[in-house]
C-alpha cells in the first residue's frame, strides 16, 4: 500500500483534496437519495420532501403490467445481449494473444474498443434504418439485442484481455510442444486462467445492457418497452410517485446483486492468493 | 513487459514451427466470428445511413453544414463535452487521490458514493438530477430550509444544470483507472522525496503526476468520446435551448421528419467522433491501456 508515504508526500495538500472529494461525493449521494425518498410519499405525484411514509407506489409499480413487462422485456434483452457480447468479445481477446503482427494486434485493439467511442443516438438512427430497409429483420427484438451486444462488447473484451495478460506466456507454448491441438489449448489452459474475468466481464455487458436506453428508444417494437425507456417516457410525462417507486426497486436489486457478486470475487481472490502464498512457503 | 513480450515473441515459434498449419486455423476460428459482427453490424448500419443521407433531392450533407441550428449543437457540444471532460478529471484525480490516502471512514464513503454511481442506472442518477433541480426540487427546499432562499430557483434546463449531473456521470470512468494507477506509485520514490526534502508541490509534480499522467489522459480522452454522444442527461436536464447534436439528430428524424438531414447528421456525428478517438489513440495509445 501506498498511503502512508503518499500521505507524508502531499503534506498540507491534503486537507483540500480531502474537502473536494467529500464535496464531490455529495454528487453521487444526493440525487440517489433523493429518488429513494420521494418513492415513499403519500401523494400522487412526485414530491421533496415527502409526505407520509407509505409503500403504497412499491405495491402499485410491482402491479402495473406496464412496468413488470417493461422489466421482462429488459431481463431478454440483457440476457441474449450478454451471452453474445461474451462469446465475441473472448473470441476477440483469445485471437489477440495469437497475433504475431504489432500493427495487426493495434488495429485489432482498437477496432474491439471503438464502439464506446461511438455515439448511440446515431448508431441507433444507422440500425433503425437498416430495420426499414430489411423487412426480413421484421418488428422484433433482434436488431436491438444485437445492438447492444456490440456496445457492450468493448467491457468484455477490456476484462478479458487484462487477464489474459496476467497469465504465463510460456504455458501454451509449452502445451503446444507437447502436442496439444489448439481448441484443446483454449478448453483446458486459456479458458481457466480466464473464468473469472469472462464472468466480471459478463456481469458489466448484463448492467451496461441493461441501463441502456437510447438504442431502444428508436428500436423497440411499437408497445414494447425496456425498463430505461419506460423509466425516460415516464419522466417527461407528470411526474407520478411510480417513477421513483421503480427506479429505487431496480437500484436496490443491483446493489444487492453487484454487491453481493463482487464481495464473492473479492473473496476468491483472497483465497487465490493464500494458496499462492502456501504454496511458495511450503 | 519487453522482455515478457520477446518471450511471447519467441516462444511460439520454436514451438510451433512444425504444426504451421494450427496458426492458420486457430486464427481463423477466433478472429473471424467476432470480426464478421463487427463487420455486419457497424458496417451495415453505416452503409444504411449513408445510403439514406443521399436518398434525398439535395446534399443532405451540405444542407445539415449550413443550417444554423446544427453548427451551433455542434459547437455547444464541444464545449460542453471539453469542459466535462476538464472538470472531471481534475475533480476525479482528487477524488481518487482522496481514496488512496483518507482516513478508513472517508474511503468507506467515497468508495460507496463510486459504487451507487456505477451500479444505478444512468436514467434513475437523472432523474435523480431532475427532481433535484426542479423549480421547487429537493435543492430549493433545502435552501429554503437553510434561509438562504425564498422564490424558486430557475437553473432547470439550463447548462449550469447539466454540468454537475455530467460530471457525475462520468466520474467513475476517470476515478477508476486514476485510483488503480496511484495504488500502483512505488513508496520507495515516495519516501525518497521525502527524505530528500520534497514540499508537497514539488513531490506531486516529479514523482505522482509522471506516474498517474497517462492514466489520466486515457480517462479524458474517454470521458470526451462518450460526452460528445450524450443523450439522455442534455435531454432531461438541458431542455430544448440547450440540445446536444444528438438531440438534434432526435428532432430531424421524428419532428422536421427529414430522415435524409438526420442521416447526414449522424454520419458526421460518428465520423467525428470515431476521428477523434483515432487521433488520441495514436497519440496516447488509450486502447493499449484498455486492453
Amino acid at each position: 500500500m501506498v498511503d502512508s508515504p503518499l500521505r507524508r508526500g502531499i503534506g498540507w495538500w491534503r486537507l483540500p483534496v480531502l474537502g473536494v472529494a467529500l464535496l464531490t461525493s455529495l454528487l453521487f449521494y444526493v440525487p440517489f437519495l433523493v429518488v429513494v425518498a420521494t418513492s415513499w410519499t403519500e401523494t400522487s405525484f412526485i414530491i421533496f420532501p415527502p409526505q407520509g411514509f407509505s409503500p403504497t407506489w412499491y405495491s402499485d409499480v410491482l402491479q402495473d403490467p406496464q412496468w413488470t413487462d417493461a422489466f421482462k422485456v429488459s431481463l431478454r434483452v440483457s440476457a441474449a445481449g450478454t451471452v453474445i457480447s461474451v462469446v465475441l468479445g473472448t473470441l476477440g481477446a483469445l485471437a489477440l494473444t495469437r497475433l504475431r503482427s504489432r500493427t495487426a494486434r493495434r488495429w485489432i485493439r482498437t477496432l474491439f474498443i471503438v464502439p464506446m467511442a461511438i455515439p448511440p443516438v446515431a448508431y441507433a438512427v444507422g440500425l433503425y434504418s437498416v430495420n426499414l430497409e430489411v423487412a426480413a429483420l421484421g418488428d422484433n427484438l433482434a436488431l436491438l439485442i444485437l445492438g447492444e451486444a456490440l456496445l457492450a462488447m468493448p467491457y468484455v473484451f477490456v476484462m478479458v484481455s487484462s487477464g489474459l495478460s496476467q497469465a504465463d506466456p510460456a504455458l501454451r507454448p509449452a502445451a503446444s510442444t507437447l502436442g496439444a491441438s489448439w481448441p484443446l489449448i483454449v478448453w483446458r489452459i486459456d479458458l481457466p486462467m480466464i473464468a473469472g474475468h469472462m464472468l466480471a466481464g459478463a456481469v458489466f455487458a448484463f448492467a451496461v445492457i441493461f441501463d441502456e436506453v437510447v438504442l431502444s428508444v428508436f428500436l423497440a417494437p411499437v408497445g414494447v418497452k425496456t425498463l430505461p425507456l419506460q423509466m425516460l417516457d415516464a419522466s417527461q410525462e407528470a411526474l407520478s410517485p411510480q417513477l421513483t417507486a421503480a427506479s429505487t426497486l431496480v437500484s436496490m436489486l443491483a446493489v444487492l446483486l453487484l454487491g453481493a457478486f463482487s464481495l464473492y470475487s473479492n473473496r476468491r481472490a483472497a483465497r487465490a492468493r493464500r494458496r499462492a502464498r502456501k504454496a511458495t512457503t511450503a | 513487459m519487453a522482455v515478457e513480450e520477446a518471450v511471447a515473441a519467441a516462444l511460439p515459434d520454436t514451438g510451433r514451427r512444425g504444426r504451421a498449419p494450427d496458426g492458420a486455423g486457430e486464427r481463423r476460428w477466433l478472429l473471424w466470428p467476432p470480426l464478421a459482427f463487427f463487420a455486419l453490424l457497424l458496417g451495415v448500419p453505416l452503409a444504411a445511413l449513408l445510403r439514406q443521407a443521399l436518398s434525398g433531392e439535395g446534399n443532405a450533407f451540405a444542407e445539415s453544414v449550413r443550417m444554423s441550428v446544427f453548427v451551433d449543437a455542434v459547437g455547444r457540444t464541444l464545449l460542453l463535452a471539453a469542459v466535462a471532460t476538464a472538470a472531471t478529471v481534475l475533480i476525479g484525480t482528487c477524488y481518487a487521490l482522496a481514496v488512496a490516502i483518507g482516513p478508513a471512514w472517508l474511503k468507506a464513503l467515497l468508495m460507496g458514493g463510486l459504487l451507487i454511481s456505477l451500479w444505478t442506472s444512468i436514467m434513475v442518477r437523472t432523474i435523480g438530477w431532475m427532481l433535484l433541480e426542479l423549480p421547487t426540487g429537493a435543492l430549493y427546499w433545502l435552501l429554503e430550509k437553510a434561509h438562504l432562499r425564498t422564490e424558486p430557483i430557475d437553473i432547470y434546463q439550463t447548462t449550469g444544470a447539466l454540468y454537475p449531473a455530467m460530471i457525475a456521470v462520468m466520474l467513475p470512468f476517470a476515478v477508476l483507472p486514476i485510483l488503480a494507477a496511484i495504488l500502483g506509485l512505488d513508496r520507495e520514490q515516495l519516501n525518497a522525496a521525502t527524505v530528500f526534502g520534497a514540499g508537497p508541490v514539488l513531490t506531486f509534480g516529479a514523482v505522482v503526476l509522471p506516474a498517474i499522467r497517462q492514466a489520466m489522459i486515457s480517462a479524458g480522452v474517454l470521458v470526451f468520446v462518450m460526452s460528445l454522444g450524450f443523450y439522455v442527461t442534455p435531454l432531461l436536464l438541458g431542455g430544448p435551448s440547450n440540445m446536444t447534436v444528438s438531440g438534434i439528430i432526435n428532432g430531424q428524424l421524428n419532428n422536421a421528419n427529414r430522415a435524409d438531414v438526420g442521416a447526414a447528421m449522424s454520419l458526421l456525428l460518428v465520423g467525428g467522433t470515431v476521428a477523434i478517438y483515432l487521433v488520441a489513440d495514436r497519440l496516447f495509445k488509450v486502447s493499449e491501456r484498455w486492453g
